[in-house]
Protein backbone atom coordinates (compact mmCIF):
# COMPACT_ATOMS: atom_id res chain seq x y z
CA UNK A 1 0.00 0.00 0.00
CA UNK A 2 2.25 2.61 -1.01
CA UNK A 3 1.31 6.24 -0.91
CA UNK A 4 -0.30 7.33 -4.23
CA UNK A 5 0.01 10.91 -4.66
CA UNK A 6 -1.94 13.54 -3.29
CA UNK A 7 -2.21 17.36 -3.60
CA UNK A 8 -1.35 18.35 -0.59
CA UNK A 9 -0.98 16.67 2.56
CA UNK A 10 1.08 18.34 5.44
CA UNK A 11 0.45 21.75 8.19
CA UNK A 12 -0.49 24.56 7.09
CA UNK A 13 2.74 25.74 9.30
CA UNK A 14 4.65 24.10 6.79
CA UNK A 15 3.89 26.20 3.96
CA UNK A 16 4.29 29.21 6.40
CA UNK A 17 7.56 28.38 7.43
CA UNK A 18 8.48 27.84 3.60
CA UNK A 19 7.45 31.08 2.43
CA UNK A 20 8.58 32.88 5.86
CA UNK A 21 11.96 32.15 4.54
CA UNK A 22 11.16 32.40 1.23
CA UNK A 23 10.45 36.05 2.19
CA UNK A 24 13.68 36.67 4.40
CA UNK A 25 16.04 34.96 1.59
CA UNK A 26 14.10 37.35 -1.34
CA UNK A 27 14.56 40.66 0.99
CA UNK A 28 17.93 39.78 1.81
CA UNK A 29 18.80 39.36 -2.12
CA UNK A 30 16.92 41.87 -2.93
CA UNK A 31 18.77 44.18 -0.80
CA UNK A 32 21.99 42.85 -1.20
CA UNK A 33 22.67 45.06 -4.14
CA UNK A 34 24.86 43.37 -7.04
CA UNK A 35 26.44 45.78 -9.60
CA UNK A 36 26.86 43.94 -12.68
CA UNK A 37 28.81 40.74 -12.94
CA UNK A 38 32.12 40.41 -14.81
CA UNK A 39 30.85 37.40 -17.17
CA UNK A 40 32.54 35.68 -19.29
CA UNK A 41 34.25 36.79 -22.57
CA UNK A 42 31.80 36.20 -25.88
CA UNK A 43 34.31 34.47 -27.77
CA UNK A 44 35.81 31.57 -25.56
CA UNK A 45 34.70 28.04 -25.54
CA UNK A 46 33.43 27.37 -21.45
CA UNK A 47 32.96 23.91 -22.01
CA UNK A 48 36.50 23.43 -23.17
CA UNK A 49 37.45 25.43 -20.30
CA UNK A 50 35.80 23.56 -17.65
CA UNK A 51 36.76 20.24 -19.43
CA UNK A 52 40.50 21.56 -19.08
CA UNK A 53 40.36 22.77 -15.14
CA UNK A 54 38.61 19.32 -14.12
CA UNK A 55 42.28 17.93 -15.77
CA UNK A 56 43.85 20.39 -13.86
CA UNK A 57 45.11 22.55 -16.96
CA UNK A 58 44.57 26.07 -15.92
CA UNK A 59 46.77 27.62 -18.33
CA UNK A 60 45.17 26.08 -21.02
CA UNK A 61 41.89 27.41 -20.51
CA UNK A 62 40.35 30.94 -21.76
CA UNK A 63 38.36 31.54 -18.66
CA UNK A 64 39.81 32.21 -15.10
CA UNK A 65 39.59 28.65 -12.44
CA UNK A 66 41.49 26.22 -10.28
CA UNK A 67 42.51 22.67 -11.10
CA UNK A 68 40.07 20.36 -9.80
CA UNK A 69 41.68 16.94 -10.32
CA UNK A 70 42.09 15.90 -7.26
CA UNK A 71 38.17 16.88 -6.54
CA UNK A 72 37.36 15.01 -10.03
CA UNK A 73 39.26 11.40 -8.51
CA UNK A 74 37.70 11.33 -5.27
CA UNK A 75 34.11 11.89 -6.55
CA UNK A 76 34.69 8.87 -8.45
CA UNK A 77 35.37 6.96 -5.83
CA UNK A 78 32.42 8.15 -3.78
CA UNK A 79 30.18 7.33 -6.90
CA UNK A 80 31.31 3.99 -7.18
CA UNK A 81 30.82 3.46 -3.42
CA UNK A 82 27.50 4.42 -3.37
CA UNK A 83 26.10 2.29 -6.26
CA UNK A 84 27.92 -0.09 -4.44
CA UNK A 85 26.42 0.48 -1.69
CA UNK A 86 23.16 0.91 -3.16
CA UNK A 87 23.32 -2.72 -4.83
CA UNK A 88 24.32 -4.27 -1.25
CA UNK A 89 21.45 -2.66 0.23
CA UNK A 90 18.73 -3.13 -2.62
CA UNK A 91 20.58 -6.79 -2.60
CA UNK A 92 17.72 -9.79 -1.28
CA UNK A 93 19.59 -11.86 1.94
CA UNK A 94 20.02 -15.33 1.48
CA UNK A 95 18.35 -15.80 -1.57
CA UNK A 96 19.81 -16.79 -5.22
CA UNK A 97 20.28 -13.03 -6.51
CA UNK A 98 19.44 -14.22 -9.90
CA UNK A 99 15.96 -15.73 -9.15
CA UNK A 100 13.17 -14.19 -10.79
CA UNK A 101 10.11 -15.38 -8.67
CA UNK A 102 10.00 -12.75 -6.63
CA UNK A 103 7.88 -12.31 -3.55
CA UNK A 104 9.20 -11.20 0.19
CA UNK A 105 11.39 -13.32 1.60
CA UNK B 1 20.86 41.75 -22.44
CA UNK B 2 22.20 40.37 -18.47
CA UNK B 3 19.80 39.03 -16.22
CA UNK B 4 20.45 40.52 -13.25
CA UNK B 5 21.77 38.49 -10.23
CA UNK B 6 18.75 39.13 -7.73
CA UNK B 7 16.20 37.15 -10.41
CA UNK B 8 19.16 34.00 -10.30
CA UNK B 9 18.88 34.42 -6.31
CA UNK B 10 15.18 34.79 -6.53
CA UNK B 11 14.83 31.49 -8.66
CA UNK B 12 17.26 29.36 -6.59
CA UNK B 13 15.15 30.83 -2.86
CA UNK B 14 12.36 29.97 -4.12
CA UNK B 15 13.53 26.25 -5.29
CA UNK B 16 15.19 25.70 -2.06
CA UNK B 17 11.86 26.81 -0.40
CA UNK B 18 9.80 24.70 -2.17
CA UNK B 19 12.83 21.49 -1.22
CA UNK B 20 11.79 22.95 2.29
CA UNK B 21 8.16 22.67 2.43
CA UNK B 22 8.31 19.14 1.06
CA UNK B 23 10.95 17.74 3.47
CA UNK B 24 8.52 19.50 5.67
CA UNK B 25 5.45 18.01 4.23
CA UNK B 26 5.78 14.68 2.12
CA UNK B 27 5.51 11.37 4.13
CA UNK B 28 6.86 9.20 0.75
CA UNK B 29 9.76 8.36 0.71
CA UNK B 30 10.43 8.98 -2.89
CA UNK B 31 9.35 12.39 -3.03
CA UNK B 32 11.64 13.16 0.06
CA UNK B 33 14.13 12.54 -2.17
CA UNK B 34 13.24 14.72 -4.60
CA UNK B 35 12.33 17.59 -2.38
CA UNK B 36 16.15 16.84 -1.35
CA UNK B 37 17.01 17.22 -5.18
CA UNK B 38 15.21 20.35 -5.72
CA UNK B 39 17.43 22.20 -2.13
CA UNK B 40 20.86 20.51 -4.11
CA UNK B 41 19.56 22.05 -7.09
CA UNK B 42 18.85 25.14 -6.05
CA UNK B 43 22.26 25.23 -4.53
CA UNK B 44 23.77 24.83 -8.54
CA UNK B 45 21.50 27.57 -9.51
CA UNK B 46 23.32 29.82 -6.89
CA UNK B 47 26.67 28.22 -7.87
CA UNK B 48 26.14 28.79 -11.52
CA UNK B 49 25.08 32.59 -11.35
CA UNK B 50 28.12 33.12 -9.08
CA UNK B 51 30.57 31.65 -11.57
CA UNK B 52 29.17 34.13 -14.19
CA UNK B 53 28.89 36.74 -11.79
CA UNK B 54 32.97 36.70 -10.97
CA UNK B 55 33.93 35.79 -14.64
CA UNK B 56 35.39 32.51 -12.74
CA UNK B 57 34.58 28.96 -13.71
CA UNK B 58 35.70 27.15 -10.15
CA UNK B 59 31.47 27.27 -9.52
CA UNK B 60 30.25 25.91 -12.49
CA UNK B 61 33.37 23.31 -11.60
CA UNK B 62 31.54 23.40 -7.83
CA UNK B 63 28.01 22.31 -9.22
CA UNK B 64 29.80 19.58 -11.06
CA UNK B 65 30.62 18.09 -8.00
CA UNK B 66 27.37 19.10 -6.49
CA UNK B 67 25.70 16.68 -9.15
CA UNK B 68 27.43 13.95 -9.05
CA UNK B 69 26.87 14.07 -4.95
CA UNK B 70 23.42 14.07 -5.88
CA UNK B 71 23.62 11.15 -7.89
CA UNK B 72 25.47 9.20 -4.89
CA UNK B 73 22.90 10.07 -2.95
CA UNK B 74 20.17 9.18 -4.89
CA UNK B 75 21.79 6.08 -5.42
CA UNK B 76 22.06 5.16 -1.86
CA UNK B 77 18.71 6.83 -0.88
CA UNK B 78 16.94 4.19 -3.40
CA UNK B 79 18.17 1.10 -2.04
CA UNK B 80 17.20 2.71 1.54
CA UNK B 81 13.62 2.86 0.37
CA UNK B 82 13.73 -0.83 -1.28
CA UNK B 83 14.64 -1.87 1.99
CA UNK B 84 12.03 0.07 3.30
CA UNK B 85 9.40 -0.76 1.40
CA UNK B 86 10.42 -4.82 1.93
CA UNK B 87 10.28 -4.52 5.80
CA UNK B 88 7.66 -2.29 6.14
CA UNK B 89 5.60 -2.81 2.76
CA UNK B 90 4.86 0.76 2.48
CA UNK B 91 7.18 3.67 1.93
CA UNK B 92 5.76 6.30 4.42
CA UNK B 93 8.38 7.43 6.10
CA UNK B 94 6.26 8.07 9.36
CA UNK B 95 5.15 4.29 9.11
CA UNK B 96 9.10 3.27 9.68
CA UNK B 97 9.97 3.81 13.69
CA UNK B 98 11.29 1.06 14.55
CA UNK B 99 14.75 -0.51 13.86
CA UNK B 100 14.56 -3.50 14.73
CA UNK B 101 15.64 -5.63 11.51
Amino acid sequence: MTTSPELYRGSKAAGLAAVALFAVLAAVFVGAGFSGGAGFPADVSITASIGYLLFDFPSYASVGGEGFLAAFEIIDVVLVAALVGAVMLARREGGDPLSVEGGEE
Amino acid sequence: MAVPMEYYLLLSAAVFCIGVFGVLTRRNALLFLMSVELMLNAANINLVAFSWHHGNLTGQLFSLFTMALAAAEVAVGIGIVLVLYRNFEDVDVTKATTMEW
